[in-house]
């Protein structure tokens, strides 16, 4: 370690602990003030760890838990960075408060956002990347699919030797020719017919001719085995796949990864993608099928973000959306609640939230406006709140929910839950109406405070 | 089924349908109810033909950079029937790329040029490296109705004398960050940068669109209750 390295790091950690110890958290300003002192700290800090980099719209957090979960199944030594953390700085503090490896080289698993992917491989070769997907974000933001691809594949290009575990399912990836070895997952688990995207669906066109694509199935989004009837171009062989799905609840879900039985403590196709990424890389490192089965099941904790709350006598589930594909398969992922359930929808426009509310227009809320309505609907009632309550209560409206309960004063929407008709209620809010609704709950005393709980 | 029937073109819905975009059909069909009409939608893409008789009212989105070039390849087959469509008083809502392409020309990302419609008068550069993003409120200096919505484009788009605008900016950017105007309204097409979508936030312009298309399509039929319908403030 240089002199300028070693300074950096001494900063970076005793920072880190006054931080700590004092402030109850920041993860970010230590990798700041260290990085500053030596910008490419980075280098020093990563070079004694594999690192596996996951990066991608949806499902990087749990992605990069579950994988986290499986990999320590076989290996001592796995590094990882917290929620939220997943930009330059947040990484080099990950690293800087780790502790020294006893057992040989260790592993890093860390999730990157897509921007970021360039400033970890400017200083470090992963062994691999992960790729799960990539959707229409906050786009005030990100800008287009096409964009934020390029973004990640930039960085890709300085580490040509990693490999590539992308998501077969998604055309994007397979859409610039990189001389990384590949490894794709998916689904294989239904009969192939024809079929296009419904219309509302980004990314439909072939990369190599520009048709439109079609599909012999699809999953969900623009995700599925497609392929081109203009110019033959298709999905790629599968090196690991779901073969079949079973019973989904919002709480459990069962399913078959090449042709063995697994499950997970969790609803929603979407996080069976999760699951099938951290199995590929699990069988990447030689992780057996048992272990990942053993990995799955061993803590529910790592579903943290969709823990259930009791507020009074109501089992309150609280789903954080930030996107169309992901509300879209959040909704999907309610709906199989068994029981009669009431919704509450909590829209803010802050930027952590994405300041234009236009996407909520791109959600299927007429599903959720459908399944309340008739002689005994499956939603009981619907509450709207948050900064932008008009917003979402006029996409209700428009959905089919003529009449929803409106609280627009955060402060008192707990009340307001607990006059809720059933015992289940589902509230999907956006990030910083999250934080809001999770403070509210802490001085209430119904959680302990924080986004990690 | 309702008295009335309507036919929306959704012109190249699988490509062009940004920033909630599709949201403005499920405003025009939500409004229609209340007007005892049935609203039916159908996609025109690549390789389709466009039959201006066929349709009602046409609908066009703003898409990503690679959709549009894409888009802008297959336009000529059908940009003589949209002018026709147009030109005979045709209810037309075109946002941000939909809008650009139904003029002259729009200078891409890469600074080439590519070629719209023509139907109308305006057209379109590009500004290097900066977007306008953001709340925007108008007012249309005739009617007095104020919309809001939220811009977020590259391009800057310069009406054409005989164009007036959609509405005078009163915050936000507007079509070109200069000139003090938003959109355009042209004979019975609305064209705009308003995302939000504009027809959820503005229910007064699906109004207008609905009834200029009921009025064409039942030229005997007297329209003044729709036209006269209350549209309380979503927004």
């Amino acid at each position: 370690m240089s002199l300028r390295s070693g300074v950096a790091t001494a900063v970076g950690k005793s920072s880190y602990w006054f931080l700590h110890t004092f402030m109850h958290g920041g993860s970010s300003l230590p990798g700041k003030l260290a990085t500053r002192i030596d910008p490419e700290l980075l280098k020093t800090l990563g070079k004694n760890y594999d690192v596996i980099v996951i990066t991608g719209t949806n499902g990087k957090t749990l992605t990069t838990a579950l994988t986290v979960r499986v990999l320590r199944e076989k290996y001592a030594d796995v590094l990882t960075n917290p929620t939220g953390s997943n930009m330059e700085q947040g990484i080099v503090g990950t690293f800087l408060h780790a502790k020294r490896s006893k057992t040989g080289r260790p592993l890093a698993v860390l999730e990157v956002d897509e921007a970021n992917v360039i400033k970890v491989t400017q200083y470090i070769k992963p062994i691999a990347f992960v790729f799960t997907n990539i959707f229409r974000d906050q786009m005030d933001r990100y800008g287009e699919i096409y964009t934020t691809y390029k973004k990640i594949i930039d960085g890709v290009k300085l580490a040509p030797e990693a490999t590539i575990i992308a998501n077969g399912d998604a055309q994007l990836f397979n859409s610039v020719d990189l001389p990384n070895p590949k490894i794709f997952y998916g689904f294989n688990h239904q009969e192939q017919g024809d079929m296009m995207a419904p219309t509302n669906t980004d990314g439909i066109l072939c990369p190599r001719c520009e048709h439109v694509l079609h599909y012999h199935f699809m999953t969900y989004g623009n995700l599925g085995d497609y392929f081109c009837p203009n110019c033959g171009f298709s999905r790629p062989a599968l090196n690991y796949a779901v073969t079949k799905l079973g019973k989904m609840t919002p709480t459990a879900s069962q399913f078959e990864l090449d042709g063995a039985p697994y499950q997970i403590g969790i609803g929603g196709l979407y996080n069976i993608y999760n699951a099938l990424a951290a199995y590929a890389v699990g069988r990447f490192l030689d992780v057996t099928p048992e272990q990942i089965r053993a990995a799955f099941t061993s803590d529910e904790r790592v579903f943290g973000r969709q823990e259930v709350i009791h507020v009074g006598d109501k089992d309150v589930t609280l789903i954080l959306i930030k996107n169309p594909v992901g509300v879209n398969q959040v909704i999907d992922m309610i709906l199989t609640e068994p029981e009669p359930f009431s919704f509450v929808g909590l829209l803010n426009a802050n930027y952590a939230d994405g300041i234009d509310t236009s996407w909520i227009w791109d959600g299927e809320f007429e599903k959720l406006g459908a399944a309340g309505t008739g002689d005994n609907p499956q939603i009981k009632a619907f509450l709207t709140g948050g900064e932008r309550y008009k917003d979402i209560t006029f996409r209700l409206n428009v959905a089919g929910v003529a009449d929803p309960s409106v609280e627009p004063d955060l402060t008192k929407i707990i009340a307001k839950i607990k006059q809720l008709p059933t015992q289940k209620v589902y509230v999907l809010a956006t990030y910083t109406a999250v934080l809001q609704l999770r403070k509210q709950l802490a001085n209430d005393g119904l959680i302990k405070e924080g986004m990690d709980a | 089924m309702a008295t009335y029937q309507l036919k929306i073109a959704h012109l190249y819905g699988d490509l062009m349908n940004t920033y909630g975009d599709v949201g403005n059909i499920l405003a025009m069909d939500y409004y229609a109810k209340q007007m005892d009409t049935d609203i039916s939608t159908q996609l025109v893409s690549l390789g389709d033909h466009f039959d201006p008789n066929d349709f009602d009212i046409i609908f066009f989105g703003g898409g990503q950079d690679f959709e549009q070039t894409i888009v802008a390849q297959d336009l000529p087959s059908k940009a003589d029937a949209i002018t026709e469509f147009i030109e005979a008083g045709g209810p037309t809502l075109a946002i941000c790329g939909g809008f650009q392409l139904l003029g002259q020309y729009y200078i891409g990302a890469d600074g080439e040029k590519i070629t719209g419609t023509k139907s109308m008068s305006h057209y379109t550069k590009n500004q290097k490296d900066h977007r306008f993003i953001g709340d925007t409120i108008i007012k249309d200096e005739q009617t007095g109705e104020v919309y809001h919505g939220f811009e977020n484009h590259q391009g800057m788009t310069f009406l054409g004398d005989d164009e007036a605008p959609l509405g005078v900016v009163s915050e936000g950017a507007g079509n070109n960050g200069q000139d003090g105007t938003e959109g355009v309204h042209y004979k019975n097409v609305y064209g705009t940068y308003f995302h939000g979508p504009i027809l959820t936030r503005n229910g007064d312009i699906a109004k207008h669109l609905l009834v200029e298309a009921l009025k064409r399509k039942y030229p005997n039929q007297d329209f003044s209750a729709q036209a006269n319908m209350e549209i309380p403030a979503t927004f």
